[in-house]
């Protein structure tokens, strides 16, 4: 598998939008500023996230047209976009900028890194699936449910033989090592609204002294993901609508997590024999 | 042996090896978690050609691999993971079992079993103890699942 994404950001955006921005500057002083029950806290966080969105959306842009749909992307490098905006320290002397863009980019790498096509699967096979992917995103907001493959072939105007090839391609897409999924990981966090959830749900669980730690250990988004799914029973098409990703990705997420879990437990020992 | 759950109402699917149902797929193959991916899409073929919706087809899925992780775990050295889909309009049913090297059946209390009755509308899970397998005698673990069409709901 080839590294999508180059490392290095290039000047094309920075040059502009340094100054696009500018007018932010301030708020982050502010922000350093105010306390942890501050109420401008909020506020600012909000301000400074949403003054930045077009900064998310350009790196997003960049690496769209590679066989990951821009939806994803753009939802990655904005919680890439968050994780800066909440890391910054103004104090430092260095300007946002220089500090966010890689940290979003970090982000999208990740991302790619897990979410691409991990065998070589022909480019309209890719196409298909992520025809079918950003159908079935309008669908089920359509419909209230996840559509069938044959509502899909209908909205496409597609036989249901293409929707089955194109669904079956999704199978080669996700390059899952352990190790990858095992590293640890520094970029989790700030949205931790389901922790709580999780944690009083996990109490009728007999392993879950060996459970939480590695629960915690995961990325923010999966351990959510997780959590919607398998403590408060979501499908996975309400979690894709409330997580702001394709439901083909909140699925390989869920493989993969699980995965990493048995295996944690399996290296444990056989816990669950009881 | 317990079974629970499984099937009120229904006439119990045998799950011997030796039965033979015209309709039904199975898979045997080495109980090693490399062949995960095997089962896992031939799981995902069925229910797409099935026409069940996305989330019902992903879902089939992380509970067959579940089901099997199961029962890899538990196998005896060597020993063939048996593997039974029976298709009917509206369900897929899975069947799979394995000889093991303990009579310990899988507990309900823990997280596997909490994804595989979130995953599925029907679970379950017992041992046959001393059950007759491709790899001879022994405790035999079973796990069974049943996911239902979901349109409309």
């Amino acid at each position: 598998m080839s590294e999508p994404v180059s490392s290095r950001p290039s000047g094309s955006w920075r040059g502009d939008s340094h100054n696009e921005y500018e007018h932010l500057t301030p708020l982050f002083h502010e922000l350093a500023g105010a306390t942890d029950g501050d109420p401008r806290r909020p506020r600012l966080r909000d301000a400074l996230v949403t003054g930045h969105l077009p900064l998310a959306e350009h790196i997003a842009t960049r690496f769209s047209h590679r066989g990951v749909p821009r939806e994803d992307l753009v939802q990655v490098a904005t919680v890439g976009l968050i994780n800066a905006v909440d890391r910054f320290e103004p104090s430092r002397g260095s300007d946002f900028l220089s500090f966010a863009v890689p940290t979003i980019m970090g982000e999208v790498r990740r991302h790619f890194r897990d979410a691409s096509w991990s065998m070589r699967v022909p480019r309209r096979l890719k196409e298909l699936n992520l025809a079918i992917s950003s159908a079935s995103g309008e669908l089920a907001q359509r419909l209230g449910r996840a559509p069938t493959p044959s509502e899909i072939a209908t909205h496409l105007g597609l036989s249901q033989e293409e929707v089955f090839e194109g669904l079956e391609a999704g199978n080669a897409y996700h390059s899952v090592s352990l190790d990858e999924a095992l590293s640890a990981d520094s970029d989790s966090d700030p949205l931790a609204d389901t922790l709580g959830e999780e944690d009083s749900a996990l109490e009728n669980v007999e392993n879950h002294e060996s459970l939480r730690p590695m629960i915690e250990q995961l990325p923010e988004r999966e351990r959510q993901i997780l959590t919607l799914r398998f403590f408060m029973n979501m499908t996975q098409t309400q979690i894709a609508e409330r997580v702001g990703i394709s439901q083909m990705h909140v699925s390989r997420l869920l493989a993969r997590t699980l995965e990493r879990l048995r295996q944690g437990l399996l290296s444990e020992g056989d816990e669950d024999d009881g | 042996m317990s079974v629970s759950e499984f099937l009120p109402g229904k006439e119990a699917e045998p799950t011997s090896p030796d039965s033979h149902d015209p309709d039904g797929i199975e898979l045997r193959l080495a109980a090693r978690l490399e062949h995960l991916p095997i089962i896992r899409s031939v799981a995902a073929n069925l229910a797409i050609r099935a026409d069940f919706d996305l989330d019902a087809i992903a879902d089939l899925k992380l509970a067959v691999d579940e089901a099997c992780s199961t029962l890899i775990t538990r196998a005896a050295k060597g020993a063939t993971l048996s593997c039974r889909f029976f298709l009917s309009p509206n369900e897929i049913r899975f069947a799979a079992m394995v000889l093991s090297k303990s009579d310990h059946e899988p507990s309900r209390d823990s997280f596997g079993w909490r994804v595989l009755t979130t995953l599925t509308d029907r679970a379950d899970a017992w041992v046959d103890m001393n059950g007759s397998s491709p790899d001879g005698r022994g405790p035999l673990v079973h796990i069974e699942l049943a996911k239902r069409k979901t349109l409309g709901e």
